[in-house]
Order: C-alpha cells, then sequence, then structure tokens
C-alpha cells in the first residue's frame, strides 16, 4: 500500500507542473492588464507603461515564467497586486470557505445519492425506482444558482430559520458555521446527488443479479445485509470514481454557490482575480486548487484498495 | 474665507436656536437620533483598495468617505465648502491658496491633524492620486504654520478649488506617516466618524465608530460629502454580495439594512412594504455611445451623425433605466448649475431613417461591418448593446456585438484597431461638473481615440472661465459642438433605486451611501 501511495503521489507532480505551465499560458494570452485598475482613471499611456515595467508585466515571457518558477520551488507563489498580500495567505484564508462548502456538500450528495440509488435498485421498475430517478433527474436538471436563491427565500426570508448568506468560521462559532453553510451545500449537493444516484442505481444492479448476492439470499441471509454489506461494497469502485470526479466539478461549481451565498471562498477569489487581471492571485489560486485536487483522487484512488484487495495487491 | 464672528454672549445665544431650527430644515438633521447598533449596507463589488485617493472606483468611495476626509468638500448642490479646513483665502492673482485648517481634528490614531499632515498627503496625492491631474497646476506646498498650508500654483486656475473638493478620487488627509507609502499600503487611517477595523475581501468591511470624531459644528447636518457628520451606529459593516437575488432576500430576512442599489423592478415590489423604504435616485448616471473616431466608419463625421439620426432614445434608456430614466439631451444633469439647455435639443432621439439613409450614402457606407464592443461589468452596457445594435441594423448598418470582460475592453480600447463603437455610462464625471464631463474627452487619448482641437481647446476654455457666467457660455458651445461633430452620443439618464430597512432613519439617497446622521428607530 506504502508502494501504490509513493507512486501516486510521485506521478501527481508532472500533472502539476503540466496544470501550473498551462494557466500560466493561458493567463498571459489573455488582453488586458491590471495597469488600468492600479494606475487610476487619469493615468496616462505612459504611466500605465511604468506600472506595467514596476510589475515586471513587460518582460517576455520566458523570463516571467523562468521567475514564476524560481520562486514557486522556494514555496513563494508572488505577491497580490490588489490584494497587497503573498497570495499563498490570500489562498490559504480563503481554502477552508471552499473546502468546507464543497465538503459538506459531497457527503451530502453521497448520502442522498446512495440512498436513492440503493431504493431504485432495489425496487427495479417499480414507482419507487421511478420516483427516485426522477428526483435525481430534478436535481441534475435545476440550475444551482436558481435553487439557491429559492432556498434562500423558503428558509432565510419565509422561514428565517438560516441566514441568507455570509460566512462564519468554524473555529469562531460551530453553530454558526453550520447554519451558515447548511443552504450553500444543499443547493451544491443537489445537482450532484443525481449523477451519484443514477451510478449507483446501474452499479447495484449490475451486483445484485450476481450469483453470490443469489446464494446469500438462498442462505436466508437478511435482505439488509445481503445489500448493504455484499452487495454495495462491491458495487462501490464505479461509485467511488464518480465521487472523486464530483469533487473536481464541486469545487469548480462552488464558484457560483459562493457567489449567491456571499462566501468568500477561493472560486470567487480566482474569479474576482480573473475579472482584474491579478495574475499572482491566478496563478497560484489555480495551483493550490489543483493541488487539492489531486490529493483527493489520491484518496479515492486508496479508497479503490479499500474496497477492492485485488488493487491493492497489484493483482 | 469664512471669518471669525466674535460674537458676544447672547447674539451666541440667537445664534445658537437659530443654528438648532435650521437644523430641523437641512437634509440630514433631525432631532431624536438614537445612538447605538450595527447596520449592515449591502454593495456588490470589492473596493479595489480603501486607500482613499489612489482609487476613483465607486465601490471604493462608498466606503472611504466614512473613513478620511478632506480640506474641502462638494456640498449637495455641488458646490466647494469647508470641511477640515476653516477656510481658504485666495490671492488676487489667484496663484496663491491658504487653507486654514480646523483645530483639534485627531486622527483615529490619535494623533491630532496639523499642516506637516496636510503637507505631506498632498504630495502624496501628486504621486499616486487616481485623478492626480487635478493637482497638475500646484507649483509648490508649503506649511505656513501650525494650522496653515499655503499652495502656489504655476497658473490662474479659476475652477481649481472645485478641482480640490473633487470626491471622485478625493485629496484625503492622511498622517503624515503614511506619506512615503505605495498605493494600499498605508495605516487606512483618517479624520473621519468611521474608523476601520477590518477588511475581508469578498465578504465585508467593518467600520466603528470613532469616538474623538471632531463634529463640524457650522453645519447643522449633511450637507452633499461635507456638513456636520454625527457617527449614530456603533459599527457599519459594507457587505460584499454580489447577487442581486441574494441582497434583497437579505434586506427582506432583515439581515441587511441598506441596499445601495436595488433593481427597479425588485423596489417597485418592495415599494409596497412596511418594513422597507424604497428611495428613487434619480438621476444616476449617463448612457453613451462612444465612437472610435481614429479609425474606421467612426472617423467620418456623416457616419457619425448617421448613427445618432438613426437611434431612439427613448427604446434604449426604457431598457437600460428599466422605466426609471429621464430623455435628457443634455451633457449635464437636468437643472445643474451647468444646465446647458436646448441646444442640440434638435438632433436628438430622431429615429429618421430617411436622414440616416442620406448620411450613411454621403459617407460612402458600403455596409461594411461595424464593431459593438461592450463588457460584461455593468447590466446598462449589455442592455444598451443590444437595443442599439438592433436598431441600427434596421436603419442598414451591419453592427457586430462583440462582448468581452472589462480589462479586456479597456485594453481594446486604447488601440484604434478592432472595435467602431463602444458603450459607455457616465454617473460620477456629469456629477462633478463640467470639467470632469469634458475631461474625459480631452488629452493625447480621449474616449473616442482622436485628440479633437476643438474639444481641447473649449476644455482650457472653460477651465479657466472666470465666472460661473463664463463657463456655463462655454459649456453651452461645448454642447453645440459635440451635437455637430458626434464623437460620443448621448443617450439619455437613468436613475437607481436604493432601499433602507423602515427602522433606518434619517437616511437620504446620495452619490455614496452616507451612514452619518442616520439611525436605528428603537
Amino acid at each position: 500500500m506504502t508502494r501504490f501511495l509513493i507512486t501516486r503521489i510521485l506521478s501527481a507532480v508532472p500533472v502539476l507542473l503540466v496544470v501550473s505551465l498551462v494557466t500560466f499560458l493561458l493567463i498571459w494570452l489573455v488582453p488586458g492588464d491590471i495597469s488600468a485598475e492600479l494606475g487610476g482613471t487619469d493615468a496616462t499611456p505612459e504611466e500605465l507603461e511604468a506600472i506595467r515595467r514596476r510589475l515586471g508585466l513587460d518582460r517576455p515571457l520566458w523570463e516571467r515564467a523562468l521567475a514564476w518558477y524560481g520562486d514557486l520551488f522556494r514555496g513563494d507563489l508572488g505577491y497580490s497586486y490588489l490584494l497587497q498580500r503573498p497570495v499563498l495567505d490570500a489562498v490559504l484564508e480563503r481554502l477552508p470557505v471552499t473546502l468546507s462548502l464543497a465538503g459538506l456538500a459531497l457527503v451530502l450528495a453521497t448520502v442522498m445519492g446512495l440512498m436513492l440509488g440503493i431504493l431504485a435498485a432495489v425496487r427495479h421498475n417499480t414507482l419507487a425506482d421511478q420516483g427516485a430517478m426522477v428526483t435525481a433527474l430534478i436535481g441534475l436538471s435545476i440550475p444551482d444558482f436558481w435553487f439557491g436563491i429559492v432556498l434562500i427565500i423558503l428558509f432565510g426570508v419565509w422561514l428565517g430559520w438560516l441566514p441568507t448568506g455570509g460566512f462564519v468560521a468554524l473555529t469562531d462559532d460551530p453553530l454558526g458555521w453550520a447554519r451558515s453553510m447548511t443552504l450553500p451545500a444543499m443547493t451544491l449537493a443537489l445537482t450532484q446527488m443525481g449523477v451519484i444516484a443514477r451510478m449507483t442505481r446501474s452499479s447495484m444492479l449490475d451486483v445484485l443479479g450476481q450469483d453470490y448476492v443469489r446464494t446469500a439470499r438462498a442462505k436466508g441471509m437478511p435482505r439488509g445485509t445481503v445489500v448493504f454489506r455484499h452487495a454495495l461494497r462491491n458495487a462501490m469502485v464505479p461509485i467511488v470514481t464518480v465521487v472523486g470526479v464530483l469533487t473536481g466539478i464541486l469545487l469548480s461549481g462552488a464558484v457560483v454557490i459562493e457567489t449567491v451565498f456571499s462566501l468568500p471562498g477561493v472560486g470567487r477569489l480566482i474569479v474576482g482575480a480573473i475579472q482584474r487581471r491579478d495574475f499572482p492571485i491566478i496563478q497560484g489560486g489555480l495551483l493550490v486548487t489543483a493541488c487539492v485536487f489531486v490529493f483527493v483522487n489520491i484518496i479515492v484512488d486508496m479508497l479503490y484498495g479499500w474496497f477492492d484487495p485485488r488493487v491493492r495487491d497489484g493483482r | 474665507m469664512i471669518p471669525s464672528l466674535g460674537l458676544r454672549t447672547p447674539l451666541r445665544l440667537v445664534a445658537a436656536v437659530a443654528t438648532a431650527l435650521l437644523a430641523c430644515t437641512l437634509p440630514g438633521a433631525v432631532s431624536g437620533q438614537q445612538r447605538g447598533g450595527t447596520v449592515v449596507v449591502a454593495q456588490a463589488a470589492n473596493p479595489p483598495t480603501l486607500d482613499g485617493m489612489a482609487t476613483a472606483a465607486e465601490a471604493a468611495r462608498n466606503i472611504t468617505m466614512h473613513i478620511y476626509e478632506t480640506l474641502y468638500a462638494y456640498s449637495e448642490t455641488i458646490a466647494p465648502i469647508p470641511q477640515l479646513a476653516e477656510g481658504v483665502a485666495i490671492s488676487d492673482d489667484g496663484l496663491s491658496y491658504v487653507f486654514t485648517l480646523r483645530q483639534g481634528v485627531r486622527f483615529h490614531n490619535g494623533k491630532e491633524m496639523t499642516a506637516r499632515d496636510v503637507r505631506a498627503s498632498i504630495e502624496r496625492y501628486r504621486r499616486v492620486g487616481a485623478t492626480k491631474s487635478l493637482l497638475a497646476p500646484v507649483e509648490s506646498v508649503e506649511v505656513t504654520g501650525d494650522h496653515e498650508v499655503t499652495l502656489r500654483l504655476s497658473a490662474r486656475t479659476p475652477m481649481f478649488l472645485e478641482a480640490f473638493a473633487s470626491p471622485r478620487a478625493p485629496v484625503v488627509i492622511i498622517p503624515e506617516e503614511d506619506a512615503a507609502a505605495e498605493v494600499g499600503r498605508i495605516s487606512m487611517v483618517g479624520t473621519g466618524p468611521y474608523r476601520l477595523v477590518e477588511y475581508v475581501p469578498d465578504s465585508h468591511v467593518r467600520l466603528a465608530r470613532f469616538e474623538d470624531y471632531a463634529e463640524d459644528t457650522r453645519y447643522a447636518g449633511s450637507d452633499g460629502f461635507g456638513g456636520r457628520k454625527a457617527p449614530h451606529f456603533d459599527e457599519v459593516v459594507f457587505r460584499i454580495m454580489p447577487d442581486p437575488g441574494a441582497q434583497v432576500a437579505a434586506l427582506e430576512a432583515g439581515e441587511v439594512h441598506v441596499l445601495e442599489r436595488i433593481g427597479v423592478p425588485s423596489g417597485r415590489r418592495l415599494a409596497g412594504s412596511d418594513a422597507i423604504v424604497v428611495h428613487e435616485n434619480m438621476p444616476w448616471a449617463f448612457t453613451v455611445l462612444i465612437f472610435n473616431t481614429a479609425a474606421g466608419p467612426g472617423a467620418n463625421r456623416d457616419f457619425r451623425e448617421a448613427v445618432q439620426a438613426a437611434l431612439n432614445m427613448e427604446e434604449i434608456m426604457a431598457i437600460v433605466g428599466e422605466g426609471l430614466f429621464d430623455l435628457n439631451h443634455r451633457w449635464q444633469y437636468r437643472g445643474s448649475t451647468y444646465d446647458p439647455g436646448e441646444v442640440g435639443r434638435d438632433r436628438y432621439n430622431r429615429s429618421d431613417l430617411a436622414r440616416t439613409a442620406e448620411l450613411l450614402a454621403r459617407a460612402g457606407y458600403a455596409g461594411e461591418e461595424v464593431i459593438l464592443v461592450t463588457d460584461t461589468a455593468s447590466q446598462q452596457n449589455i442592455r444598451t448593446a443590444v437595443v442599439a445594435e438592433q436598431q441600427l441594423r434596421a436603419a442598414g448598418i451591419n453592427v457586430v456585438i462583440r462582448q468581452f470582460d472589462q480589462p479586456t475592453v479597456l485594453e481594446l480600447r486604447r488601440r484604434p484597431e478592432g472595435w467602431h463603437l463602444t458603450t459607455g455610462q457616465m454617473g460620477a464625471a456629469p456629477y462633478f461638473g463640467p470639467v470632469d464631463t469634458l475631461a474625459t474627452m480631452t488629452g493625447a487619448q480621449p474616449l473616442f481615440l482622436a485628440p479633437d482641437p476643438q474639444i481641447d481647446a473649449l476644455f482650457r476654455e472653460l477651465a479657466n472661465g472666470p465666472t460661473v457666467e463664463a463657463r456655463q457660455e462655454t459649456f453651452r458651445r461645448a454642447q453645440a459642438y459635440l451635437y455637430e461633430s458626434f464623437p460620443i452620443i448621448k443617450i439619455g439618464d437613468w436613475g437607481k433605486m436604493e432601499a433602507t430597512r423602515s427602522n433606518v432613519r434619517g437616511y437620504v439617497p446620495f452619490r455614496i451611501p452616507r451612514m452619518y446622521n442616520v439611525w436605528f428607530e428603537q
């Protein structure tokens, strides 16, 4: 297992290098820079040029790339033009918000998706199956920004049970954190729940038709034990794959939810930086996000081994 | 200069009573104010910085004008009035401005403001101020007393005090210790009624009442950006909420007390609510279409007039302003000091297709593609582009819209190729007067790219006009020229709606959401 883990971590290094290189090239190809924002409305072309020189925006691409990678290997992600602080500090400050949101949404989506998928599979071709799949389809079809506003109006305005937006840090007030995260996480979870439900249903149907499941039933084993201990565990490998992919989608989908619920997360930080061409934040933010994504995928690979010993043993 | 009256005691008493009575008649001056509470104001955008002099962004001004103050400020009627200054003595030749400072004014760090702080602030503004060209006539800044600063100008500049008082990117007074700091690296300490507690980008800016704030007792209440500012709230929190739907929901839920901008349909829906008061802030901005006069069809004057002749301003403004608009052809707000009147009215809002065809033929236009560039930063820009495109295509002009984000558009608009027409909104410039309005159309790179010597000459004449009447006359001629040359087309004025919870008292809509002289009704 240790060897498997080391191999996966080492294989992540080139992935991150490629991500950083592509990010670097893409943002420097986009027209416009931050000089107009920093120079103010009165800035002359000469003053804008002076700002570009000061920030090194006039240097050749290869020179900027070398400087950036040089800093990166020293653990320095650069300094934000607008926030006037190190990029790493700015990103790490926002990361708990985005990870809270994506993590809670992932748990909710997985639990609800699994329940719906299992229900649909064990009640195959019944009204319950159709009901579960229609629910999953609705989740997939509803735009998250619209659903977010509906939840805000229902639980924030009409019922007054939950705040309409904003973030409370877990360390400051655990209950406040839970209240501030409930609606955003529900919104984000709804859209992904359908994918997990459909995959669970399909995978469970395959497994439930296997001989060993029939044998377990014939032995008189309780139905719950057959479904959850024998069938579900063997159906989990494709489901875990989907959950791993969804983690990336949740991280990127968090941008919309962060906007609707006024959450100061990494997504809004990066989008704001793109809109203003705060290049160090874009580069650093995307690299940290990619690291999180790679880390989650390593965990998913480890889970494969847990669910399927053949993977762990290299068979 | 405001003279020292030297009144005797009985007379002072009468003056105090008269002042108190007057207080009841001025905006923001009311009785029964209650201290305490945290007011939450929602706004969509982050301030790019809270370094007050380094930005002209509205999102920053909304907040920084609570933290910092200027020597002179704009009044409700857009006239310069003293704020941190007792007054100013201007020499007969107009080259020397001696500012006497109010005494006993403290910064948020406890230090008393002196002439050295003022000199350092003005010097820093000349280096990093977002509209530093306003101080271009200043030759030197000298400390001529503990509470006296003298500015010497290189040339007589009749509108210097107006420029010096402009809140667009205000010449705020900061402690001398911050003077060497680069943009955004100052301690964010000012003399205003609220002090900065924290700024968490994308979340909020928290201000707290400055307990040692020196209220300007010469005034009865708020007067524009100046006047007497009583900070009644313990804290003011500006929440950064980009989603308009979420802003309205937060207002309805009572989590937010002031929306500095609410969509007109939402405002109209909430107008009947007992819990919410909706305010109209009209006019708020101009909508304009700007030509690239350096290249392409926009370089031809007849083509530009053809576009002007084709447009139906009422249709555009109905969409842009969501019903809250004014078909105002003037290059100043209607009824303001420099309102140029009916000049050019006959060329506005014509929607005359026959005339358009005639002008297009005269311009030699043969159906070439006309690129209309707009940005995603403003709904008004997108709406203007969409309606104008339909109208111009119906008039035989082959317009195509190219929509980009704002930095791309700003970059594109500096070059003569790649665009022919673009959308724009001018809010602050016309509010600050004719000099600010024309300033956007002058210099080496005006809005429409190709410098226009005639506009440059009118701008110089305007800035040096010795009297208000002379400047009014110059601006009338400037407006007449704009309706003859058409480098930029005025579409109309639109207003914005604001909303407050009904327990917020004393709130008067203005160019910023003023949180002084405002309080919660218990």
